[in-house]
């Protein structure tokens, strides 16, 4: 035990020391890493929660009954999954990686290029977990999300960050320039976001866009949050889609960055 | 005494879209002893920082191998890099810290005891003329401090072998002094350096050897005073610097330069 242990933890600390990197310039500045982590949810969630929730009342879906409020908490704990990893990883990573070549500049010591990669993917599951975090106990103690079932959707919601984490680091290594990041984001990241499922069931969309939509990795999240937090229908299919998009874009991500820095 | 860097038949080239492959580096061998300080001298598009860019390990080589303290850079790539300190020619300082905080950070990349790294980060900035700023961002400081900086951070886990790629451009020449005279203590102290450089002087005056590179071969190798002897002799030179003005001066490398490669040091294209 102790010798794997020891093996996993030599394997490993070079990746925490990318991210202990990572999490040391958040701390330094925690007041806007606090703002830019948990405000923008948490206004969303006031906005929409308790605004537009309030004329709304209660919405079906997946033949499960629940307020509006507690079907787009639910909703906002994948978004924030979605954005926070998104846009760390792709602009951040793209500012690391082209204007402030710290990528290579860490892996001209002995943590390898890999191993840079996979802390700040990482780095920007993290954060997107800590911004879903916020809203599974917003939402736990406001009463409209199930407080065990938030907290075994800690690591799902770690998992979804992870994936669009990747999202984000295989559109920056395929930009040339920091706006080209833009196409993604407007063309893939807000229609992901407007038609998955966040504010309205997804039964309320025609028969192809439905079809469509089931097969994106944020309905997939979402689909395993609501089950987890509101007591939504497990389907196996949500599961699979989220693993397979999870797996490709990881890899994809890494072997992508990886060729444009290594030539 | 074991070699400190050993680069044997190193060959790189790029994949190019439908044209046959770019060779950038062909068939390079050389050793860099310890407490040798090792010059590499080409024009802009010679294969110089590809040559580097595979000797850190950055770059997988063609054909090849590249070893640092006897470790395989490419097959040990961390016990290979715990001996090696790298200043690449283009910024990467890591602007999110302040000047002692970058140092210690990389420190704690080569495992070392915190203690020890503020301790060695303190004394390399005092010798480079950066404690002053030690609390300061990088943005705050000139190109030649950031430039300073960056070999300091090279120097943080105090390396056997040094790969400084034009560590000297951008600063004044009381700055490079203070460089050069780091350079020289660490060569009594046993520190392989690969030096690449632009600036004559700079070879001749702290190159143990110098290899010219030239379209990515290798043109010849030799200590600074054998490459003149022997390409150029040692008759003085005379020559017009203005019009009807005449200065008679020795034989430096960049004539040894001009003579292999028909181009001057600062000349060439961009690699």
């Amino acid at each position: 035990m102790t010798k794997h242990w020891k093996q996993f933890e030599e394997a490993f600390w070079p990746i925490r020391c990318v991210w202990l990197r990572y999490l040391h310039v958040y701390l330094k500045n925690w007041v806007y890493a606090l703002v830019t982590t948990f405000v923008e949810p948490t206004l969303y969630l006031v906005s929409f929660g308790y605004g537009l929730g309030s004329m709304i009342g209660n919405v079906e879906s997946n033949g499960i009954s629940v307020t509006y409020r507690q079907f787009v908490f639910a909703g906002f704990v994948a978004q924030s999954c979605l954005f926070q990893g998104f846009f760390e990883a792709a602009y951040g990573s793209f500012v690391r990686m082209y204007y402030q070549k710290i990528f290579k500049a860490m892996a001209s010591t002995p943590i390898t290029l890999s191993e840079v990669l996979w802390g700040e993917l990482l780095w920007d599951a993290t954060k997107g977990t800590l911004s879903a975090c916020a809203i599974l106990l917003l939402g736990s103690l406001s009463g409209d999300l199930n407080p065990w079932g938030s907290l075994m959707a800690v690591p799902f919601c770690f998992l979804g960050a992870l994936l669009f984490s990747s999202l984000g680091l295989w559109m920056a290594a395929l930009s040339q320039t920091i706006e080209q990041i833009s196409y993604p984001q407007y063309l893939l990241v807000f229609p992901m976001f407007l038609f998955c499922g966040v504010y309205f069931p997804l039964e309320t969309l025609p028969e192809t866009l439905q079809t469509i939509a089931s097969f994106l990795p944020l309905t997939a999240l979402l689909s395993l949050i609501r089950c987890l937090t509101l007591d939504f229908p497990f389907q196996i299919q949500a599961l699979a889609v989220f693993l397979f998009w999870l797996v490709l874009m990881v890899f994809i991500s890494r072997d992508t960055m990886s060729r444009r820095l290594v030539k | 005494m074991a070699t400190s860097l050993e680069v044997q038949n190193l060959t790189k080239s790029y994949e190019r879209k439908g044209q046959s492959p770019f060779v950038a580096v062909q068939g390079l061998s050389f050793e860099v002893q310890p407490g040798e300080i090792f010059g590499l001298l080409g024009p802009n598009g010679a294969g110089k920082s590809t040559t580097i860019n595979c000797l850190t390990g950055f770059y997988p080589p063609t054909a090849g191998n590249v070893l640092i303290e006897g470790f395989d850079i490419h097959r040990e790539p961390k016990k290979a890099k715990q001996h090696l300190g790298v200043c690449s020619q283009e910024d990467t300082l890591d602007t999110d810290f302040d000047v002692l905080d970058q140092m210690v950070r990389y420190g704690t990349f080569y495992r070392l005891n915190r203690f020890e790294i503020v301790k060695r980060a303190r004394t390399l900035l005092e010798t480079l003329g950066l404690m002053g700023k030690s609390n300061e961002l990088i943005e705050n400081l000139s190109g030649g401090m950031r430039r300073k900086l960056q070999v300091a951070r090279a120097l943080i886990a105090n390396p056997k072998v040094l790969v400084l790629d034009e560590p000297t451009t951008g600063l004044d020449p009381d700055a490079r002094r203070v460089l050069w005279q780091l350079l020289t203590e660490n060569r009594k102290l046993g520190m392989a350096t690969l030096l690449s450089t632009h600036y004559m002087e700079e070879a001749e005056r702290l190159c143990d050897r110098i290899l010219i590179l030239f379209e990515g071969k290798m043109l010849d190798l030799d200590t600074p005073q054998a490459l003149i002897a022997k390409h150029i002799g040692t008759e003085i030179i005379e020559e017009e610097i203005r019009p009807g003005v005449f200065w008679k001066r020795n034989p430096n490398l960049e004539d040894v330069f001009l003579k292999l490669t028909g181009k001057s040091l600062s000349g060439g294209g961009t690699e």
